[in-house]
């Protein structure tokens, strides 16, 4: 009997398929059976021996559906799919009217549902978690009365089309709670990295929509933090973030506010996990749970010293937080201080410094000042590490071991004090489960020198006394320092590896050699000066250092040469797992509306990929900490137009030719093309989102010729001071035309073509556009939703309505009209007068 | 200063308070110095004894007051006190142990005063005894050992270190002091690293074991193996060498803030101004005011740790947010990450601490900076011994540091970029630079600045030589450096050429007065070595081909000097004489030099004559310059990028001897056991026991 009500049997769903209209009791069973997650994060996959042949292992059992109908599903067009599903909804939302009166009326006592209505199905596993078990019964009650309508939507449901960008929209759309627990049920069938994607989407749902949505969401959110210390503080950051626009009253007692609370107290323990590791897992599985300070467990980690005193890392942190929270005069007992969980700790404790930073430097008037200090307090935090604590923006695991905070450098704003760090890592099976890296003292290139570096003890005083002689070409018996001086520096110093005239430096071999020949060499005076005008020569891809852009040599430098360089430079660049990453630190500027551009940007991106339009966009990863606060990962070799422009003085196609090479070289046309295709891109990016504020600051040009927009902190609803400026399409200067190769080039033709090709891409997947958009305004004071008629504009940019031959005019028209346009050199002109922003 | 106070504050109370009648302490130690033995009468006497206050005045004085043969009489009470005393510093109740502390330094002190001729092991067998010294000493480092790394009183603490520096420095000359060889064999070291590794310790008692690890190193540095140099060699905890990099950095910001009140001072009011119009004869003592006595221990330290511990170099560029130390007491040293258990890492202690200043015009420092600063406030004046003796071992420890590579490498990075407001002496031909206006620069900027103005406010008639040759020596170093990595600074050489020029001359027309005294040659030789490296590799470290037309251009627009020097060196060389050798030198150093001079001077005057220009504007010579070189050889000179390391070992152990031998006897002068009253210890104990 369990087992029937659990999964269907073959012969069951052929009966239900047959006949729509199928007696309730049956299909009641068929639609509860997935809203049981008890059995685990697949609950649809492990119970359901009997439907397995013939089918993939991993497709849910209702499968069979489609199974049944076999080819038919194939062939299904995504757009008839669509419409039948929405058909269906319509249904399902017309029927939940009776459904609420007729059920309220059948089943009074489960209103207020303290009685179990699984209880009564025998066979089945009893334990379901409160949290869990509450949608069931709503799906139960529900499903009694319209189970026959929604077969259909099941069926779509099930089947290999739905993915979980559908999901989203039905879980969004549906007022439906049988539909959005199955949803939330489902949820887990997903692959975490898909489901990842709409974590902000699920999260603004939980927080801002009714009730059945977040129990719907809830399990899952719940399941995956048990998971991943990383999901967990993903989750607790968006989640406060989401609740910020909530009345303070509203938001202390909010679902969000109370699910962040539950995250960070880190009752949501891996309760799965625990058991697994109790076997086989050494100790240093998780960080030890170190409040009072001095390792208790640290002996077990490693016999040397070393480790002894660096694997407290994760324990420093926690027990400076604290400390710290006594400090504060303001807050003389801060009851957190005693919970603080462990689990969570390092990297929050990791993410609150670098927020630190961030909030002091905005005090400091000049740039000077704020680099100075931005050095002074990395190269503090780097006592602390490593330590478990990572890069949330990251594709892979790793721990943190070192930042080289000479490398770090303050980003250009007016007010607020971001910057860009640099961030060595080690890669690892799992930053939560593989042991933190050992300390490697700043010094270890060196240390093996230090007892050999008793010049003046523990020697005879006639040793000492050869060793008091000059060094003639680093070759006598100090050679165990020199060589290794020597080989120091090529470590610390990049020039000596970007030097090409190796001439030069023979020659100074050659002014000591020349001494035992005793014949005099005589050079010449122009030769001396001539070097130096060609060494100078050589390097002028490399800006001028200037102390009010400390960030634009940085970012010009090559990323594979910056990677070298700091790796020579570092204790830990001989370990084979050794990376660089770099992160953007904003501190006083909310990212939430960036999160949104990248998941927009991503989403078109995904689009245009399936559809095989070759357009570049290259969306960066947002992290939102809070709602005025957060991490952007940079965007490599890449800089501004505006720094191009400056440091260069050069127009940008000139700078083209330096960079690239004359026109007609391949490298010319290779950096040509990319710059069509990505300002193509980026064009429709702008027109679809209306980003606004696109002076040349915000205009990323990389080594490979693309352009990248940045910052979209004006999109879709709001613009910069409401000044009405920038009313074109998009921001298309004629030096980018001259870069394409002017008016009648081929280049500029196939770049409207581009467009076209791209617009007409985006069209026939406007929903999954649009979707992104339109849950993340629910509950939102973002400016870019000011306004009620932010999603209607938004849908009508993809001018659904019109034919390809319409839309072809349309993108000339707005070629047309950005070329034309006055507004953007006036607005280029305004910011010039502003922001000195060239 | 505050201890010299607190010290006659109580020698006149035991003054006042000497009464006819004797305190029973007093009597007691009558009872040691009769040749019977105490406990005889009372066997309950040491146990009493360390309970009563010390009167360390009457001890010492007693002790001082008898010849060698009659303390032999005493001998056993004696030893038997120092070991009653070693004894008692394993006890429970606290006051004893304060009593035994003080006791043995009367006991060390009296001993010593008195018989400063006797040799090391008369005083070991009068204090232990032969047969028991060994084993006595050992209790006794252990117990202070202990005591140190003990979570016992932090007064405790600071009393052993108090000892302790008095056993190191009751000797004038350090390596004379027979009983550090047992604080050899029982090293302390490692309590020394623990007090300077922990933050709250290290506040209160950081200078303290600071200048004890410094003296400690001398111990006999340069005769036997000293385990304190070994061990301080191989340190590489930074943690613990940040400590120390705290504390010496502390009491050098300290330096540098007293100086810098005590100029506010004399500048400042109405006063001042007044007097300065009165007339230049009380320059004298404005100068007297200015002086702020100066530190050679904590020197000293920072001297050995950059010079025997190759780790330390990155304690040098550690950067921290410089905190005046005068509106922050309570927190004298500001709190580093100190253990790897890191108590309290000062970013998260800024953050959450409300009453650090966020004052933006807090400039970022490091030990070097502040070092930097001292330096040039020290080398100011270098006409009285102590602080010749300190701006000496200032360019000594930068000798170190330029050749080294790491320091090097920070010197120069181009991201750690600093204002660095170094002391400018007042002179009446230039205005003082406003602190303002100087630039954020790499740091090897301030250092070659320091240089060239170290260069330019020296020349007088006692011409300090020696500073002057390790000055040239430290800016040859740094441009070695920069020529082997092809590092371009952007620095105004100019300014180093038109000193290093100006130096020249000086020597020139001083040639007698300081060739009485001097090696003239060697200078010279230098300074126009100098010059040689910028004419043949300053392709690979000039900043732009315009900076090497301008040193031609120094170089013709100054060539009377050149020229003459190379008329008294040739004139000298040939002579016979002890100068023939080192002028000769000098006169093929200058071929370049000359080659240049004789190149384009009839250049620029065939450029005049046609153009019909008498004087040329700098450009028009910059001009003759650059279209002339191609006809222009020179001759590569052999070695110019090579130097002689820095070696402490011969050339520099007399003056470390002397100067190790004058920071004992400040040490001695200033440590007062008795600092602390007794009322505050009674205070802090009364409620343990």
């Amino acid at each position: 009997m369990g087992d029937t009500e659990l999964e269907l049997s073959p012969a069951q769903l052929e009966e239900l398929q047959k006949s729509p209209s199928a007696s309730s009791t049956s299909t009641t069973s068929s639609l509860s059976l997935p809203s049981s997650p008890s059995s685990g994060p697949r609950p649809l996959t492990s119970s359901s021996p009997s439907t397995s042949e013939g089918l993939p292992t991993s497709s849910p059992p209702l499968d069979v559906i489609s199974e049944g109908v076999g080819e038919l599903s194939l062939v299904i067009d995504t757009e008839v799919a669509k419409k039948a599903c929405q058909e269906v909804l319509q249904k399902v939302k017309f029927l939940k009217a009776d459904g609420e009166v007729s059920s309220a009326s059948s089943e009074p006592v489960l209103v207020n549902g303290t009685a179990h209505p699984l209880s009564t199905d025998g066979g089945k596993p009893p334990k379901i978690s409160e949290e869990e078990a509450e949608p069931v019964k709503n799906v139960r009650r529900r499903q009694k009365n319209n189970s026959s309508k929604q077969s259909w939507l099941l069926r779509l449901f099930e089947s290999k089309l739905f993915d979980i960008s559908m999901g989203i929209s039905y879980l969004y759309n549906s007022k439906e709670p049988g539909v959005q627990a199955y949803i939330g049920n489902r949820l887990f069938s997903f692959r975490n990295e898909e489901v990842d994607f709409y974590l902000p989407q699920l999260l603004n749902m939980y927080i801002h929509m009714d009730e059945d949505v977040g129990d719907a969401i809830k399990p899952y959110v719940v399941h995956r933090c048990r998971q991943s210390i990383n999901f967990s503080l993903q989750c607790a950051w968006l989640l406060g973030a989401y609740s910020s626009d909530m009345h303070i009253s509203t938001q202390r007692h909010s679902r969000g506010t109370k699910l962040r609370k539950l995250i960070l107290s880190d009752e949501l323990k891996p309760s799965s996990q625990r058991i697994r590791r109790e076997v086989p897992q050494p100790p240093p599985s998780c960080p030890p749970p170190l409040h009072h300070g001095q390792g208790m467990s640290e002996h077990s980690l490693s016999p040397s010293k070393r480790t002894h005193q660096r694997s407290k890392s994760d324990a420093t942190i926690s027990i400076s937080l604290s400390s710290n929270l006594k400090r504060t005069a303001s807050n003389p007992k801060v009851e957190t201080s005693q919970d603080e969980p462990v689990r969570l700790t390092p990297q929050r404790e990791f993410i609150k410094s670098l927020m630190g930073i961030g909030k002091r430097l905005a005090t400091l008037p000049t740039k000077e000042q704020k680099t100075q200090r931005l050095i002074s307090e990395l190269s503090l935090l780097n006592h602390k590490l490593p330590a478990r604590v990572w890069l949330p923006t990251a594709a892979f695991d790793h721990h943190v071991v070192r930042v080289p905070h000479t490398q770090a450098v303050v980003l250009n704003s007016k007010d607020k004090a971001p910057y860009l760090i640099y961030v060595e890592v080690l890669e690892c099976e799992n930053f939560e489960t593989s042991s933190v890296p050992v300390r490697i003292p700043e010094t270890q290139i060196r240390s093996t020198r230090s007892v050999e570096n008793l010049p003046n003890c523990g020697i005879s005083p006639d040793q000492r006394a050869s060793s008091f002689s000059t060094v003639p070409n680093y070759d006598n018996d100090d050679e165990a320092w020199s060589v290794d001086d020597i080989g120091e520096l090529q470590v610390e110093l990049p020039e000596i590896h970007t030097n090409s005239c190796d001439n030069i430096s023979q020659f100074s071999v050659d002014s000591i050699t020349s001494q035992e020949s005793k014949e005099p060499i005589f050079i010449a005076a122009g030769d001396i000066r001539r070097r130096l005008s060609e060494q100078l020569a050589h390097t002028p891809t490399t800006f001028k250092r200037d102390p009010e852009d400390p960030s634009a040599v940085a970012l010009k430098e090559p990323w594979q040469e910056k990677v070298r360089r700091i790796r020579e430079g570092s204790p830990y660049g001989h370990l084979p797992n050794w990376r660089l990453l770099s992160v953007i630190v904003k501190c006083g500027d909310d990212l939430r509306q960036e999160l949104l551009a990248y998941q927009v940007l991503k989403q078109l991106q995904i689009i245009w990929e399936q559809e095989r339009v070759p357009l570049w966009i290259k969306p960066y990863k947002i992290l939102v900490i809070s709602s005025d606060s957060g991490m952007i990962e940079p965007v490599v070799n890449a800089v501004s137009i505006h720094q191009v422009k400056k440091q260069s003085q050069l127009s940008l196609l000139d700078y083209f030719r330096q960079e690239h090479g004359n026109y007609n070289t391949e490298e010319f046309l290779t950096a040509q093309r990319n710059f069509v295709q990505s300002c193509a891109g980026y064009c429709l990016i702008c027109y679809l989102l209306q980003v606004k504020d696109r002076h040349n600051g915000n205009i990323l040009l990389d080594s490979e010729g693309h352009i990248i927009h940045i910052d979209f902190g004006f999109i879709l609803s709001s613009s910069p001071r409401n000044l009405g400026f920038e009313t074109s399409a998009f921001k298309l200067t004629s030096e980018f035309v001259d870069v394409m190769g002017g008016l009648d080039g081929d280049m500029f033709n196939y770049y409207k073509m581009l467009m076209l090709q791209g617009l007409i891409a985006a069209r026939k997947h406007m929903e999954k556009v649009v979707q992104i958009v339109e849950i993340m305004q629910q509950g939102s004071q973002l400016p870019c939703f000011h306004g009620s008629s932010t999603i209607r504009n938004l849908k009508e940019r993809f001018h659904m309505n019109l034919t390809e031959e319409q839309l072809q005019v349309l993108v000339e028209q707005m070629v047309d009209g950005s070329m034309r346009s006055i507004t953007t050199k006036l607005y280029d002109g305004f910011q010039y007068l502003t922001n000195g922003i060239m | 200063m505050a201890q010299i106070e607190k010290k006659a504050g109580l020698l006149r109370r035991t003054s006042s308070s000497k009464k006819p009648l004797k305190e029973k302490v007093v009597l007691m130690y009558d009872e040691i110095f009769a040749k019977e033995d105490p406990t005889k009468n009372n066997p309950r006497f040491w146990d009493e004894l360390f309970l009563m206050k010390v009167n360390l005045e009457y001890l010492e004085g007693k002790l001082e007051s008898l010849d060698g043969d009659e303390v032999m009489k005493i001998k056993d009470n004696i030893n038997s006190l120092f070991h009653h005393c070693v004894q008692a510093l394993g006890e429970e109740h606290q006051i004893k142990v304060v009593n035994a502390l003080q006791t043995l330094c009367a006991l060390f002190r009296g001993v010593h005063q008195k018989n400063k001729s006797a040799t090391g092991f008369d005083i070991i067998n009068m204090l232990m005894g032969f047969d028991k010294a060994e084993l006595r000493m050992k209790e006794l480092m252990e117990s202070l050992d202990s005591l140190l790394c003990g979570d016992g009183s932090e007064s405790l603490k600071s009393l052993c270190l108090k000892l302790l520096l008095c056993l190191v420095t009751v000797t004038d000359n350090i390596s004379q002091n027979t009983i550090l060889e047992y604080v050899m064999i029982n090293s302390i070291f490692e309590a020394i690293l623990r007090i300077l590794s922990d933050v709250s310790s290290r506040a209160q008692h950081g200078y303290d074991a600071v200048v004890l690890l410094a003296l400690l190193v001398n111990y006999r540095k340069y005769e036997s193996v000293n385990p304190y140099i070994v061990k301080l060699s191989i340190v590489d905890d930074e943690p613990t060498l940040d400590g120390m990099g705290m504390v010496i950095h502390h009491a050098l910001t300290e330096y540098n803030r007293q100086y810098k009140d005590k100029e506010e001072e004399n500048q400042g009011g109405f006063f001042s101004t007044l007097s300065s119009m009165v007339g230049s004869m009380f320059i004298a003592d404005a100068d007297e005011k200015l002086s702020v006595q100066t530190n050679e221990a904590i020197l000293l330290a920072l001297y050995e740790a950059v010079h025997l511990n190759r780790n330390f170099i990155t304690v040098l560029a550690q950067s921290h947010p410089e905190i005046e130390m005068a509106t922050t007491p309570a927190t004298p040293v500001p709190a580093s990450p100190t253990t790897p258990l890191g108590t309290t890492p000062p970013s998260l202690d800024m953050m959450n601490n409300p009453e650090l200043p966020l004052d933006p015009n807090l400039q970022t420092s490091n030990l070097l900076i502040t070092f930097l600063k001292y330096s040039s406030i020290v080398m100011q004046d270098t006409k009285d011994e102590h602080r010749l003796n300190s701006a000496r071992l200032c360019l000594i420890i930068l000798t170190c540091i330029a050749e080294d590579q790491y320091a090097d490498a920070f010197l120069h990075d181009d991201n750690m970029n600093f204002r660095v407001n170094l002391h400018r002496m007042p002179m009446r031909h230039r205005k003082k630079a406003a602190d303002k206006s100087i630039p954020s620069r790499p740091l090897v900027c301030a250092v070659l600045d320091l240089m060239v103005e170290f260069i330019i406010t020296h020349m007088m008639k006692e011409f300090p030589m020696d500073l002057y040759v390790r000055c040239v020596q430290i800016i040859h170093k740094l441009i070695c450096y920069q020529k082997k990595c092809r590092i371009r600074m952007h620095y105004t050489w100019r300014e180093l050429w038109s000193a290093l020029i100006n130096l020249l001359k000086f020597l020139l027309s001083n040639e007698t007065i300081l060739l009485a005294k001097h090696n003239i040659f060697q200078l010279a030789l230098q300074v126009v070595n100098l010059f040689n490296m910028f004419i043949t590799y300053g392709d690979t470290f000039l900043p732009t081909p315009s900076s090497y037309d301008e040193l031609y251009y120094e170089i013709i627009r100054m060539h009377q000097v050149f020229e003459n020097l190379y008329c008294m060196v040739l004139r000298v060389s040939t002579n016979a004489g002890q100068w023939k050798e080192p002028a000769s030198k000098v006169t093929h150093a200058l071929v370049n030099v000359r080659a240049i001079i004789n190149h384009f001077n009839p250049k620029i005057e065939s450029y005049a004559a046609v153009n019909h220009i008498s004087q040329l504007s700098e450009d028009q010579v910059l001009e003759v310059v650059r279209s002339n070189y191609d006809t222009l050889t020179l001759k590569l000179q052999d070695g110019l990028d090579q130097f002689e390391r820095y070696s402490e070992q011969p050339r520099e152990a007399g003056f470390f001897k002397e100067l190790v031998r004058s920071i004992s006897l400040n040490v001695r002068k200033n440590v007062s056991l008795s600092t602390m009253s007794q009322d505050v210890l009674l205070k802090e104990f009364s409620s343990i026991s």
